[in-house]
């Protein structure tokens, strides 16, 4: 075992609120070698980022409460030291990359003022003395190491000009400033399209290396782990459960909680892949035909000019009766805004959508278009009204579609039914439900008024990994009972391949590349598709020796570089 | 965000009704409040049974009693024709208390709704009625009232509208803020999307959620509907005498200062009181539904 | 930051437009004929045609408020009933008192309550915390005139430590001749007397005007250094070891008196509202007890005047508070620019 730079052992801590006691930690031990990259897994609420919090220093106390341990830094126990001398080790023996590249910026300073604040006060921790010009060099110096070229420029800039994924890079350069030995990255590029989030991935393997760090990595995401650590530490409500390298991690994990985990993760590739058929006969029950969205701005308070942007771009498609069709992309691809229009929220600006065999703008105002196609929303704590229980939310459609209300008593307790919900959930307000039992009544809500085709707006993806399996069954389930059709819209590619049979890549508000699932996955045409494809962090070495391969010119060329100005 | 999260995780163990009810408990000033509020509005309710000498309330004279200090037998004094102050107070404050359900029971219903449609129709129809509500602010509110109740001649119900006029601007703010935000929730589109009527989205869906935030907003209000009626009657604009009126007692008491001090400090202080009362009672009404107003 | 404030200054002026129309039609449609009004119950029906000349109610509805609006742009108000002037004459008179005390409370307001504020933040839950609170408290709670009255009868009557009245006393022979406000003039010209007696007579107006703004502003100051603490860019800068004195003063004041400087200035109709009964107590002689008694009198061209007036200090306020943002928040300005 090499030398540790972080060795916590016997960890426990817990959390004072509203005069009730938890523990949140119970005896932790953890240990980071210098040099190596570890990585703590977890679910959120798990104790990760508690973990990294008193690590670092930043815990509020209280209602936080240290109840035992050590956590000892290059040899010295942090929590015995004085308040001063660990205060001197902020930003230069342990630093860390915030999780949310949005929010980690203070909004009303420019980059480099911020910057500047963090080199200056560590020369006065450190009791040396650096000029304003030799600080700006340093700081530039190290926007250089992460890849961002005009460095002058973002140093002048607010936060709000930059793009997330130059943001990333700048907050990864904010971590670096002070040369720390421990480098602690929370969830690092989550929050960001996968495309992007695979170049910060890369970076930061790059800069682990050339700068001689050791990476603490606190995620949820397993692909992430596979990426970009040697060591990994299991994490499941306050206890570590787990702790191998990342090798066994993968290829035998031991405790039940990470074979959970494991098995939660959609494969890409492989035989645990799920291929999904549609064996009904050829009916085509949705018909979009040469269909594009335009937004006006107003291009400035007193001028008459508008800026147009182009949302949806010539799209052309065709879902047959009992399709399970996928429509991929990253965020700002037009997806969502093909979605609304299908469901008349917006209407295009130009070309054609016919639902079985209309065209919507006949009809899109009459109580028919209304049973012929529902809507199931990414996040039930937002489709779902919080001030109103199921019973009301359920009833609202069935209501304005005309059920008397003996109809729709009858219909409720049916639906609930049908969505495997116990009936005493119908008096229940959303905020007594779980995520999962909130997207449940989503679902029924949907469902209520018998339509034969749902759009799904990422109906997983902000559930937990471990029920978004039990809501996909559902849906699966559903769509064979009630002889449905989905248009399934989502970003998360891996739950596109196990759930659909067929898929539309969308790529800046065209339709890039469509066709049968299997085919686009085994042997994607499109440069895009291929980038795409091959970023998606992945489980297995199988795995990714099957993704496609693609070009760093042909990267290049499809990508937005998280590099540029906005 | 991740102090909240952390928050979040312990909380799930206590059900929202512990929480508030813990809340509460852990905020004794709206208990306080609470209580105020209620023995003020039995004092007003009961006046004629609970006052020491309920013929004070009228154009009572008793010269033998004039500019008594406060005592056993006149708690808060006699004014300058030897009426009981604490009489006058408690009738004062059933002028009080009606001036506060004429106004808000009119204000806040106009000033809600107006807040819903600009929230939720937006475009051309929240232009027009933020503009106005931008120009109503602009208007000192006390200045207004009291030209309008000057022009229309003083008394209880001009005084009421003349504070209506101008009370609904701050609901049709404060809803219009919670609207705004609320358009952005999926449940919205949800619903419009389930074909529910513009009607059935605003009072049915929006509107439950502006409540708590609209019921802290009365709470506070009433103390300070209080406060301008009084100032009205403080500057000869209120009710007509001798109806009891604090504004009015707080004025024809400083006119005695500083010999008879309590002639105007007690009826100042019963004002106080009352309004000390609601604002407790909307501070902790805020803190236990958690909402910004 | 140009095209942000001239955005800023357009809708502001809007507003004041918006303004005097409103009162220009409140003024005509409330019950009652404005030339009866001025001339009281005893003039004669004739009298009151002949005023109904004067002051061109015989003229079509939009004659009237073209007249006004035309009148109103050249700075003419109409002619006071009350004191045979033109109103704007009056205004100008009161004005620099009225001036004077607002801007004094204002700067009594701001060095109070944002200090007060972050100090409750920074203590929060402690006794620290609890007393900033009884005293926002009583700030917000208690009306105007009863603490006008209370400070009389404690700081004036009981130990004289100020002057019950006026702005200035009898006995000085002073004349403001630069600014209007005594406080400054008095100190070009040196007077220190002067300075030190109107200083005495502007404190207990001012706490008595400040006393509710002060409340609230604190509170509102409290809440959102609150809220601020809990955002990501704090604990980052703690965890890169910025001191937290820096953290707190630079970092997270900044943000914080975001709210506490938007409310000052939503408030500011309220907080002239109020000096019309704290002149009217301390006999302060600005447009606010103008206010007061040519509306006892309804005087209506004084009284729309004096409304007027105060929608343009209204705006002005604003406008101040929205360049100071502009600066402190840089958002503002840069959303604007990014239009363009």
């Amino acid at each position: 075992m090499m030398e540790p730079i972080l060795d916590i052992s016997g960890l426990n801590l817990s959390f004072t609120t509203y005069g009730k006691r938890t523990q949140v930690l119970h005896d932790v031990s953890l240990r980071v070698g210098k040099g190596e990259r570890v990585a703590l897994i977890g679910q959120s609420g798990s104790g990760k980022t508690v973990t990294m919090r008193a690590i670092i220093g930043t815990l509020p106390i209280p209602p936080a409460k240290i109840e035992g341990g050590v956590i000892q830094f290059e040899g010295r126990d942090l929590l015995q030291m004085a308040k001063v001398e660990r205060n001197r080790l902020k930003g230069t023996g342990i630093s860390i990359i915030m999780q949310d590249p949005l929010l980690s910026f203070n909004p009303v300073l420019t980059i480099g003022r911020q910057m500047d604040d963090i080199v200056r006060y560590a020369d006065v921790r450190l009791g040396s003395k650096r000029n304003s010009g030799l600080r700006k060099a340093t700081i530039l110096d190290t926007l250089q190491k992460v890849r961002l070229p005009d460095g002058a420029q973002i140093y002048d800039a607010y936060p709000m000009m930059l793009s997330g994924g130059m943001r990333q890079r700048v907050l990864i350069a904010m971590a670096l400033l002070n040369k720390p030995r421990l480098l602690i990255a929370d969830e690092p590029g989550t929050a960001l399209d996968v495309t992007t989030q695979k170049e910060i991935l890369k970076l930061l393997n790059q800069l682990v290396k050339e700068e001689n760090l050791s990476l603490l990595l606190i995620t949820h995401n397993l692909g992430v782990v596979r990426e970009i650590s040697d060591r990994v530490y299991v994490m499941e409500n306050g206890h570590i459960v787990e702790e191998a390298t990342r090798k066994d991690i993968f290829e035998q994990p031991r405790h039940a909680y990470t074979k959970k985990l494991m098995t939660s993760v959609l494969p890409l590739y492989g035989k645990r892949v799920r291929n999904f058929e549609n064996n009904r006969q050829s009916d085509p029950k949705i018909e979009i035909q040469g269909v594009t969205k335009e937004f006006r701005g107003k291009v400035s308070f007193f001028s008459k000019k508008y800026r147009v942007v182009r949302a949806v771009d010539n799209v052309n498609l065709q879902i047959e009766n009992g399709d399970i069709f996928g429509i991929a992309g990253e965020s700002g691809s037009g997806k969502t805004t093909l979605a609304k229009m299908l469901l008349a929220l917006h209407s295009p600006t130009d070309g054609q959508i016919k639902i079985d065999g209309r065209p919507l703008s006949n009809f899109s105002n009459s109580r028919e278009f209304r049973r012929l196609i529902q809507i199931v929303y990414q996040n039930p704590g937002s489709s779902l009204n919080p001030k109103r229980t199921v019973t009301q939310a359920l009833t609202v459609p069935l209501k304005f579609c005309g059920y008397d209300s003996t109809q729709i008593k009858s219909r409720i307790s049916e639906l609930l039914d049908m969505v495997d919900l116990p009936k005493s959930y119908a008096s229940m307000y959303p905020h007594e439900l779980s995520g999962g039992q909130k997207q449940r009544v989503a679902i029924a809500r949907a469902l209520s008024v018998n339509p034969k085709i749902l759009v799904l707006d990422e109906p997983t993806s902000a559930l937990d990994v471990l029920i978004q399996n039990t809501v996909i069954e559902l849906l699966l389930r559903l769509r064979e009972e009630l002889n449905l059709t989905y248009v399934f819209i989502s970003h998360d590619l891996s739950l596109m391949r196990n759930f659909c049979n067929r898929v539309a890549i969308m790529f800046r508000g065209q339709i890039c590349e469509q066709g049968e699932t299997r085919e686009i996955f085994t042997d994607p045409q499109h440069a895009y598709t291929r980038a795409l494809l091959s970023s998606i962090p992945v489980i297995s070495e199988q795995e990714e020796q099957q993704k496609p391969k693609v070009t760093d010119a042909e990267r290049q060329a499809v990508l937005a570089s998280s590099t540029a100005l906005k | 965000m991740i102090e909240l999260s952390e928050q979040a995780s312990t909380e799930r163990f206590m059900t929202s009704r512990q929480m508030a009810w813990f809340r509460f408990r852990r905020n004794p000033a709206a208990l306080i409040g609470a209580t105020i509020v209620i023995s003020v509005t039995m004092l007003a309710i009961f006046a004629p049974i609970l006052s020491p000498s309920p013929q004070s309330a009228g154009s009572f004279v008793d010269f033998a009693h004039r500019h008594h200090p406060p005592s056993a037998e006149f708690w808060f004094g006699t004014d300058n024709v030897g009426r009981d102050i604490f009489t006058r107070v408690i009738f004062g404050y059933r002028i009080s208390l009606s001036l506060v359900v004429g106004v808000l029971g009119f204000a806040v219903p106009f000033g809600v709704i107006l807040g819903l449609l600009a929230g939720y129709f937006g475009g051309r129809t929240e232009f027009i009625i933020m503009r106005f509500t931008d120009v109503m602010l602009a208007i000192p509110p006390l200045a207004m009232a009291l030209a309008i109740t000057a022009v229309l001649s003083p008394s209880l119900v001009n005084a009421m509208i003349a504070i209506t006029m101008l009370w609904w601007t701050w609901h049709t703010r404060l809803i219009f803020r919670i609207v705004k935000a609320q358009m952005s929730e999926d449940y919205v589109e949800a619903a419009k999307v389930a074909g529910a009527s513009h009607a059935h989205i605003m009072f049915k869906e929006l509107l439950p959620n502006c409540i708590s935030a609209i019921s802290v907003k009365i709470s506070l209000d009433a103390g300070f509907v209080i406060l301008f009626g009084a100032a009205l009657s403080f500057l000869g604009l209120g009710v007509h005498p001798p109806t009891p009126d604090l504004g009015t007692m707080v004025s024809t008491g400083s006119e005695y200062l500083p010999e008879f001090w309590w002639e105007a400090l007690m009826p100042g202080l019963a004002i106080l009181y009352a309004i000390l009362g609601f604002n407790l009672l909307g501070d902790g009404l805020r803190d236990m539904m958690d909402v910004e107003v | 930051m140009a095209f942000y404030l001239a955005k800023r200054t357009l809708s502001l002026l809007l507003v004041l437009f918006g303004l005097a129309i409103l009162i220009f039609i409140i003024a005509r449609i409330v019950p009652g004929d404005p030339a009866r009004i001025a001339l009281g119950p005893l003039a004669t029906a004739n009298q009151v045609l002949e005023m109904r000349h004067e002051m061109g109610l015989d003229k079509p509805f939009i004659v009237q408020l073209w007249d006004y609006l035309s009148g109103l742009f050249r700075g003419d108000l109409g002619k006071s009933f009350l004191t045979s002037r033109p109103v704007m004459q009056d205004i100008v008179g009161a004005l620099p008192a009225t001036f004077e005390l607002v801007l004094f409370t204002i700067i009594l307001q701001i060095t109070i309550s944002i200090p007060l504020g972050v100090i409750a933040a920074i203590y929060r839950d402690t006794w620290v915390d609890n007393i900033s609170r009884v005293i926002s408290l009583i700030g917000v709670v208690t009306p105007g005139f009863v603490l006008a009255i209370i400070l009389q009868l404690v700081a004036s009557y009981k130990f004289q430590f100020f002057p019950v009245t006026g702005r200035l006393d009898a006995g000085i022979d002073y004349e403001a001749t630069y600014t209007g406000l005594l406080i400054i003039d008095s100190l070009i010209d040196g007077r220190w007397d002067v300075l030190g007696d109107a200083l005495r007579h502007i404190i207990l107006p001012s706490i008595a005007l400040a006393a509710a703004g002060i409340g609230q502003v604190m509170r509102i100051t409290r809440s959102s250094m609150i809220e601020v603490s809990g955002r990501d860019f704090i604990e980052a800068s703690r965890a890169y070891g910025i001191p937290e004195r820096v953290v707190r003063f630079r970092y997270m004041l900044r943000i914080a008196c975001v709210a506490p400087l938007t409310i000052l200035g939503l408030e500011f109709a309220s907080l002239i509202g109020n000096a019309f009964i704290v002149e009217f107590v301390f006999s302060w002689p600005g447009i606010a007890s103008y206010g007061v008694r040519t509306i006892l009198e309804k005087d209506l061209n004084a009284v729309i005047g004096v409304v007027l007036v105060s929608g343009v200090f209204f705006v002005v306020a604003n406008l101040t508070i929205d360049i100071i943002l502009g600066f402190i928040d840089p958002r503002n300005r840069l959303r604007e620019g990014a239009e363009k």
